[in-house]
């Protein structure tokens, strides 16, 4: 019997949990008219009718609109190579095209108005929507069940128990494994045990949009009080400013030394394990401080953090090389970047770069060399492992000295805006958490004596979680025909 | 040994979605039970073989990084979770595929749901297994040495998973509306499922994003790069975003929202695969 009844008592929507099931939370809606609209009127009476910018703004269709635009345009955005030269989009899509792309600010999508303009109109979405429902959010929140309320929740079920027995102790345990403590009143005659759950709920969808705007507000706050720059440093080379994206230079605040940049390897021939910064650095007032900066282990001082970003080696001098033919062997010095004969006449050779440890091999030198006509070809002279370089025509080439420095490359940022970005990833948990995973419900069973012995009434509603709420409506009723009549 | 291991879970899978299919077609509540154990038993059978490749990562790790002290220890174990490259992601994804559903679809997860989920698990896996992918483990490279590695890649993958389980019910509610079957659950029902899994994979996508910037933020620092894996991750968002605020739209409930599930896994799919494969940017080691 109870199974027939369940079924046709779904939890329809009553009229004052309508509002409180808000399943949008930012369409706004009329308690009677369930089914949510873009732009029903305003229900509050002496409220004059929203205007149609307001109505615009805080409906729903425009951020279901807003973010198909912005997923067409970061689409397009990954799809156009980002922040080229103009002659890169010229060679790739010809002069017309390359140079609209170029011109439109497509080539620089997220920062165009392409992509600003939408977003800022999201953000204002958002607001309104905020300026719009949580103030009523907040007053239903902090709207306590009360007895009057809960015994006006739609019926769920009744039992009838016989006059010689008392429903109150079956009543109160069934209770108390399904709802933990109930409160339980009289009211109008009836005993009323009631219970509510979820009751913050509809705060939910308000912290996660506002946790969103707070996120923007941090992008914002970095775009116009952050500073971000390189800073590159010779080993024990000192340094008071780093480098502007637009070459300026801007002071640390600070002094930081570079003592000494290691890279580690797996192995040789393997992939590289550590890049690390050992620095010293001098503020006034106090000691100098030492400190390692690795790539996932930023270091901070005073306004600044460093981050390990780029190394390499530059050479302080010409390479010196050995160059072997037959039995023949003769020392030639190699300056970077300059075409130097090697002896016999044959062979040209270059040096291009040098590296401080090449797989783990240790120094090397990488030449280009040419041998007669056609182009010139790279090879790297290992300065501890001879026996791997290969051959350069009838040469074998080994290093005598090759002189370099360590060089370290920091990526050095104050962003202000961090702090914002975080609160928003914060205060999603909460919002996340109330707006998934509360599921609000209410629920009420009744006692009224009857000539024949007792009544009790299930009341309950919940707007959000039919499943949940069947279930429980099916494990209530069930511990509720204890000691009933049949 | 993972590798056998995994062959073995993926013919587990397979059997599993025979099963299902079986069930649904006979409808045969034995046979749908049969299957679920089978699922579950497949699926710690997967699980063992993540922890083993979990363990043997480590064991190298200590080779070449020793430690000493319980958090050094502890941070190493950490690290060297199997999650630090294109064919431990593959094999995490397979993983997560069959748990998510199992979890959140409970009682619903039957007949060719069941069938649709599971063969998507043994597809991935088959991949992993048999398409050319480097199963080899490798020492980290230094910007993946972050506690931050195992909770970004968890989160993003369970996102995933959710959303690929999603489509799947999409696919089945688009045929259950045009036409409809006994042995398929009622289209209500598959889009309440469809929104069920909409809802776990944008919280775990969301965490996902989350997490990957606080990481960024102390790698590069920037928490926001606008590289193709991040960008195409805020698209997938944004899609999933359209979808859980068009089912408050009159006229867009019902078919569109499944549709919009399809188009959200195809950006999934693009985030994983195609940004890896067609674009180069900071994630590009994955």
């Amino acid at each position: 019997m109870a199974k027939a009844k369940v079924q046709k008592t779904t939890p329809k929507v009553e009229p004052e949990d309508t509002a409180k099931s808000s399943r949008g939370d930012k369409t706004p809606r009329s308690p009677k008219e369930p089914k949510p609209g873009p732009r029903p009127p305003e229900p509050a009476p002496g409220l004059q009718a929203k205007s149609w910018v307001w109505g615009t703004l805080t409906s729903i269709r425009l951020t279901v609109f807003l973010l198909l635009i912005l997923a067409a345009l970061a689409v397009i955005g990954t799809v156009i190579p980002q922040d080229q030269p103009l002659g890169q989009y010229i060679r790739q899509y010809g002069e017309g095209l390359g140079m609209f792309l170029y011109r439109s600010g497509l080539t620089s999508m997220y920062y165009s108005p392409w992509f600003v303009g939408p977003i800022g109109l999201l953000a204002l979405n958002i607001s309104a929507c905020l300026v719009h429902g949580l103030p009523r959010a907040i007053r239903r929140s902090f709207r306590r069940l009360t007895p009057e309320a809960a015994a006006a929740l739609p019926e769920r079920g009744h039992r009838y128990w016989a006059g010689g027995t008392d429903p109150h102790p079956v009543v109160a345990a069934a209770l108390k494994e399904e709802w933990g403590r109930p409160h339980r009143e009289t009211f109008q005659g009836q005993e009323i045990y009631f219970w509510e759950q979820g009751r913050f709920r509809p705060l939910g969808p308000y912290l996660v949009h506002l946790s969103l705007l707070l996120i923007l507000a941090g992008g914002l706050i970095g775009k116009f009080w952050g500073v971000e720059g390189r800073l590159a440093l010779v080993e024990n080379e000192q340094a008071d400013a780093f480098v502007l994206p637009s070459r300026t230079e801007q002071p640390l605040g600070f002094q930081v030394r570079l003592d000494k940049f290691q890279v580690d390897f797996y192995g040789q021939g393997a992939a590289p394990k550590e890049f690390r910064s050992d620095l010293t650095v001098f503020q006034t007032g106090k000691e100098p401080e030492q400190a390692v900066c690795r790539v996932n282990d930023p270091v901070t001082f005073g306004k600044y953090t460093l981050y390990q970003s780029s190394y390499g080696a530059q050479p302080t001098g010409p390479v010196v090389l050995q160059v072997k033919k037959g039995e023949h062997a003769q020392t030639v010095e190699v300056p970077m970047r300059k075409m130097v004969e090697l002896p016999g006449g044959q062979v040209q050779v270059m040096a291009m770069q040098v590296q401080g440890d090449l797989e783990g091999f240790g120094p090397a030198v990488q030449l280009a060399y040419r041998s007669g006509p056609g182009h010139p070809q790279g090879v790297w002279v290992l300065k501890d492992h001879p026996e791997k370089t290969e051959k350069v025509g009838p040469y074998q080439i080994s290093v005598v000295s090759l002189p370099f420095q360590w060089y370290s490359v920091f990526q050095v940022k104050h962003d202000p805006g961090v702090w914002w970005v975080y609160a928003g990833f914060i205060l999603l948990l909460p919002g996340f958490y109330l707006a998934f995973f509360r599921v609000p419900q209410r629920w009420a069973v009744t006692l009224e004596p009857t000539p024949r012995g007792w009544k009790g009434r299930l009341l309950g509603a919940s707007p959000r979680s039919r499943d949940l709420f069947l279930a429980r409506q099916d494990r209530l009723l069930e511990l509720l025909k204890k000691g009933t009549e049949q | 040994m993972t590798g056998l291991l995994l062959g073995w879970v993926m013919l587990i899978y397979l059997a599993v979605g025979l099963l299902y299919l079986a069930g649904g077609l006979w409808d045969s509540a034995r046979l749908q039970r049969g299957a679920k154990w089978l699922f579950w038993s497949g699926l710690g059978l997967h699980t063992f073989a993540l922890l083993a490749r979990w363990w043997e990562s480590y064991h190298i790790a200590l080779g070449h990084t020793p430690v000493s002290g319980w958090s050094g220890t502890l941070t190493l174990i950490v690290h060297q979770a199997p999650l630090s490259n294109f064919y431990e992601s593959l094999i995490f994804f397979a993983w997560a595929i069959p748990f998510i559903a199992l979890v959140s679809f409970r009682r619903y997860l039957q007949g060719y749901l069941g069938t649709v989920v599971a063969i998507l698990a043994c597809v991935i896996l088959a991949y992993a297994s048999l398409g050319g992918v480097d199963s080899r483990i490798k020492p980290l490279m230094p910007a993946l040495k972050s506690n931050w590695l195992l909770i970004h890649v968890v989160t993003c993958f369970l996102g995933y998973a959710a959303f690929t389980v999603g489509f799947g019910t999409a696919l089945l509610y688009l045929k259950q509306s045009r036409r409809p079957t006994a042995s398929l659950p009622p289209v209500s029902t598959l889009d309440h499922l469809i929104y069920q899994a909409t809802i776990i994979g944008f919280l775990f996508l969301t965490l996902g994003i989350l997490t990957g910037a606080v990481w960024a933020e102390s790698a590069w620092g920037r928490y926001w790069s606008w590289d193709p894996k991040e960008t195409w991750s805020l698209i997938t968002w944004f899609v999933y975003a359209t979808l859980l605020h068009a089912r408050l739209v009159k006229g867009w409930q019902g078919r569109r929202i499944a549709w919009l599930a399809v188009l959200g896994f195809g950006a999934v799919l693009f985030t994983y695969f195609g940004v890896s494969f067609l674009l180069t940017g900071l994630h590009s080691y994955m």
